[in-house]
């Protein structure tokens, strides 16, 4: 009964109310489209009154049917989306291709699916069909004005064009798996923390940020959808939850002051403990995963048994084979034994010049494994702090006559430390043999010699005899390798800042810089120039190690070069300077420097970097 | 009783008192007249003020010259960062994007936004900071601008209100307090070729902004623009995509359109570069193209055809000669004279390599439709069709 009201008001507003609709006749389609426009303004502004809202509704239903289904299918999905689905009358069917058939539009499915999901309850309602009819009009009308306009575009704030235009693989900032990342922000507040937080906003990435104090100032200061985690860098407990579910951390925080307690507590120590903290949250999951996860080591030896250390065998050599030893010559000895304190003790004397004595194994890898995967052997040691020689023995494991040896010296400290040695560290004994390659390795060696020990700084007067060793043994781990670096830590050159305190800072910054080193984790250490507050991407960069830069550089380009680092296989475990570009006079180059532009399209980071040193 | 800025806009002599009036604008906006002429004679820019017959009147019976002769006020103080920037118009397609690159070259952000029930949190998320303002009250600009160093204004009224409010007037109290507060740099896009088509009246609107700018005495940049390639998602891609019927006109008309993120990135390239300040720039995009090519392309990339309602632009003039007959039709009137351009003007382009001298950037790093469209279809076919789904129009009726 409604649905004919609806119809013959269909009519009427079709002959009656459109006063255009002659003029137009010659072109049926587009006379409708028009006329329909014309109308709906007029049945827009004049709809307010109820009574004229079942005429706009009937105008919709032909409407959307002949020229776009896509205004019928969105009055069909505006009615899902009511959720009153129930009262699907089936009669109107009928009802719906009669008034088709009256009206001489040509018959589609579309139609009469769009003519079906017209007959509901919810349809008689005024203020629906009042709400739908703008919709289709307003539609209708805006494609017809947006015709003749050149710049303006449909104004959708929704998400899915935002998607489109902004998160999306469409905008230069996109990230692929951007917001599967999550990283921590320390220092946000800062000046180059600031501009990191915002570029990992624009790039989609899930931000951390640490603050001391989450008062509305620092509140104010972030982006609305960034956490903010409390805590201080300086409280290692504080940090745990910082941590959780971060991929990857960016430090950009400073000591506020010059004091050495500050910036001891902020400089050294928070790094420190972040990466104390950061390396627990990596065991944690690693641990989960049963050692199976990619950030686990792989456990090489671990001496805890007496029968741990079966297979390292002790062999004495010296360096001057065809020297006769020396009248005087008080010989060498070495042991390797678990003592009883249950450490397992590689210790002796050696007095012969020239002489060496080594503990040495076979390795025998799991099944499976092989140390290709791996970047570099951690070993766990204590003892009397002398320098020693580790050798990898490589080549095809069947025949040994092929070996080649590989070597590289490391320091220990007085009591136990932890030392980390990367491949790309070791050195061809025969300086004409290839490079390592640590998928062929199968002999580990650990030499010492009294040659080129230091003495270890102790009370003077202490004696010290470099020729005796004592090396307590924990474990030998391979360090898993990492395409991209977990931790980027902001430092600074030291330029501009008051020379009266430089060297405090100086200290402060680079113990940071070792702790995170030593940690274990993927570092990155960035030490720009003086920041400067002005807008980034203008001048070219330079990129170098060695604390011989000059320039000052913009806060937006070192965070920019934070946020490039984060999956830059080669910015993983470097430290370099960068600055602006400068021009030195005429032969009074130092040496030559390659600038890089920084730019969104080209990716100037990994040729910047690729120059320099690794594991810096 | 009067209103006035602290400031030294000092009224020349004959001319009319200039000072931010809101009662002023006020009046104007309740007679409904357009309170500007295109000045085709005059370099200045004519205004009548109130009292003005109500209707639609475009001559000036008096026109009065008017001026802001007044120096930025450099009284000492704190100084302005210079990384501080305004943008007015965020939330639109063009500001969002100029948003976007300023917070990404490390500005920080200040965007006037309108209050609306549902706050553009975007902006907030990327990390610029929203300040509620309506250049349509006057009064409520001057607390946006302090410490404020740029201002970017990519603003315009939306579609549904008359032009006038924020084109005009709302510009005119902008740029009133930018001069009297002291900004820094004020950057302004228009509308390309605007001072040919006085007889549209959102162009006729950006020309004699442009000109107001000019005798602001504003240290300022104008740019003039095309076309954005956004605009070309929405009215062709999408409906292509979805199998919805496509509307283009068989204007032979050629728009350069350009990608708002090119825009946006050579906007701060020039802000930067102390030789434009003052300037005209006009922003083209590589190539210009006709409806019908676009409609093509979009065919060709999508892989399927397009159901074209082709309007002729006579139909367009049509109604808007209509629409112009009634007085409540007069904004759709507005809105719909870009049709008087399509049927005058072939080419909407403009040659750019003096631009692109100027500015110092590579031609090939401006992105042409085709890698856009291209990009567009290969990246998002699958998204969209699966957020199809959900997805609905976004517009909210009451």
């Amino acid at each position: 009964m409604t649905m004919t009201t609806a119809s013959t008001g269909a009519a009427f507003t079709n002959t009656t109310c459109n006063p255009y609709s002659k003029k137009w006749r010659p072109k049926p389609p587009l006379e409708l489209v028009l006329g329909r426009n014309s109308t709906s303004n007029s049945t827009v502004r004049c709809c307010r009154s109820a009574g004229n809202r079942l005429f706009s509704l009937s105008v919709v239903a032909r409407a959307a049917g002949p020229e776009s289904s896509s205004a019928a299918a969105a009055t069909g999905k505006s009615k899902d989306d009511e959720g009153n689905q129930k009262n699907y009358d089936n009669d109107g069917d009928g009802d719906g291709d009669e008034e088709e058939e009256e009206e001489r539009s040509p018959s589609s499915q579309q139609q009469a699916a769009a003519a079906s999901t017209m007959i509901k309850l919810d349809d008689v309602n005024p203020v629906g069909l009042g709400r739908r009819s703008r919709q289709v009009f307003d539609e209708l009308w805006r494609k017809l004005t947006g015709l003749g306009q050149i710049s303006r575009t449909t104004r959708t704030d929704d998400e899915t064009s935002l998607l489109i235009n902004e998160g999306g693989p469409m905008c230069e900032f996109a990230i692929p798996g951007a917001q599967n990342i999550t990283v921590l922000v320390v220092g946000a507040t800062s000046r180059v923390g600031r501009i990191v937080v915002r570029k990992l906003m624009l790039r989609g990435y899930t931000v951390k940020a640490l603050v001391r104090k989450a008062d509305q100032q620092v509140v104010d200061m972030l982006p609305t959808s960034v956490e903010i985690v409390i805590g201080d860098v300086g409280d290692p407990s504080s940090l745990k939850a910082a941590v959780k579910g971060c991929n990857k951390i960016i430090y950009c925080a400073t000591a506020r002051s010059s004091i050495t307690g500050d910036l001891n507590r902020v400089d050294y120590q928070g790094v420190s403990n972040l990466t104390k903290a950061f390396q627990d949250y990596n065991n944690k999951l690693a641990q989960l995963r049963a050692g199976k996860s990619s950030k686990s080591k792989l456990l090489l030896a671990k001496f805890k048994s007496a029968e741990s250390l079966h297979g390292w065998d002790v062999r004495q050599g010296t360096y001057f084979q065809d020297v006769v030893p020396a009248k005087y010559d008080g010989g060498m000895d070495a042991k390797f034994e678990l003592a009883e304190s249950g450490d397992a003790v590689f210790s002796g004397y050696v007095l012969t010049r020239g002489g060496y004595v080594e503990l040495s194994k076979k390795l025998s890898l799991p099944l499976g494994r092989s140390l290709d995967r791996y970047e570099g052997l951690l070993l766990s040691v204590g003892g009397n702090g002398r320098s020693y020689v580790l050798i990898l023995e490589a080549g095809p494991p069947g025949d040994t006559s092929q070996s080649k040896m590989y070597f590289s010296r490391f320091n220990t400290k007085v009591g136990f430390c932890r030392v980390r040695i990367p491949f790309s560290c070791f050195r061809p004994v025969k300086a004409d043999d290839p490079p390592l390659d640590p998928f062929l390795v199968h002999t580990l060696t650990i030499r010492f010699e009294p040659r080129r020990q230091r003495p270890i700084e102790g009370p003077a007067g202490m004696k010290q005899d470099l020729r005796n060793f004592q090396l307590i043994m924990e474990y030998i781990k391979a360090l898993p390798t990492g395409e991209e670096t977990d931790f980027i830590l902001v430092s600074c050159t030291g330029l501009g800042i008051e020379p009266t305190r430089r060297e405090q800072v100086l200290k402060a910054k680079k113990a940071g810089e070792d702790s995170l080193r030593r940690s274990g984790l993927g570092y990155t250490i960035i030490r720009p120039g003086p920041l400067k507050e002005e807008p980034g991407g203008q001048r070219a960069l330079i990129f170098d190690q060695g604390n011989r830069i000059s320039q000052g550089i913009s806060c937006a380009d070192v965070a920019d070069i934070c946020v490039k680092a984060l999956h830059d296989s080669t910015a993983r475990n470097r430290s370099f300077d960068v600055c602006y570009e400068y021009m030195a006079e005429s032969g009074k180059e130092l040496y030559e420097l390659v600038a890089h532009l920084p730019d969104k399209a080209n990716n100037y980071l990994t040729p910047a970097l690729s120059i320099l040193e690794k594991n810096t | 009783m009067a209103w006035r800025l602290p400031t030294q806009m000092a009224t020349s002599p004959g001319s009319v008192d200039y000072h931010v009036h809101p009662r002023l604008i006020k009046t104007c906006n309740l007679h409904g007249s357009l309170p500007f002429r295109h000045a085709s004679s005059s370099p200045l820019l004519r205004l009548v003020f109130s009292p003005s017959p109500p209707g639609r009147r475009r001559c000036c019976v008096q026109p009065p010259l008017v001026r802001c002769a007044a120096a930025a006020n450099l009284a000492p103080g704190t100084p302005v960062r210079g990384t501080s920037i305004l943008v007015v118009g965020a939330t639109g397609t063009l500001g969002r994007q100029i948003v976007r690159r300023a917070l990404d070259e490390g500005y920080d952000v200040r965007c006037l936004v309108r209050p609306r029930p549902y706050p553009a949190d975007f902006l907030r998320d990327w990390g610029a900071t929203v300040v509620n303002a309506d250049l349509s009250k006057p009064e409520t600009i001057p607390a946006t601008l302090v410490g404020v160093h740029t201002v970017i204004d990519c603003a315009t009224g939306r579609p549904e209100e008359p032009i006038k409010t924020v084109d005009w007037e709302g510009k005119v109290a902008l740029i009133q307090c930018a001069k009297a507060m002291g900004i820094q740099k004020f950057v302004f896009f228009s509308i390309h070729n605007c001072d040919k088509h006085p007889e549209v009246p959102l162009m006729e609107i950006k020309y004699c902004t442009e000109k107001f700018i000019k005798d602001s005495g504003l240290n300022h940049i104008i740019i003039r623009l095309c076309g954005f390639m956004q605009g070309l998602i929405g009215q062709y891609a999408v409906p292509i995509l979805e199998e919805k019927s496509v509307w283009g006109t068989d204007a032979p008309t050629r728009i350069a359109y350009m990608d708002t993120q090119d825009v946006a990135r050579l906007t701060f390239i020039a802000l930067r570069n102390e030789k434009v300040n003052g300037k005209l720039l006009t922003f083209a995009g590589p190539r210009a193209w006709t409806t019908q090519e676009v409609i093509t392309l979009c065919e060709r990339l999508a892989g399927q055809d397009a159901n074209v309602t082709t309007v002729p632009v006579s139909v367009l003039r049509l109604t808007r000669q209509v629409t112009k007959l009634f007085e409540w039709t007069s904004d759709v009137a507005d809105r719909l004279a870009f049709s008087e351009v399509l049927t005058s003007d072939t080419v909407f382009s403009a040659p750019m390599s003096e631009t692109y001298n100027l500015l110092g950037v590579d031609a090939k790093a401006v992105v042409t439709l085709e890698k856009y469209l291209q990009d567009y279809f290969t990246n998002i076919l699958k998204k969209l069709k699966d957020m199809k789904a959900q997805s609905k129009q976004s517009d909210i009726y009451f």
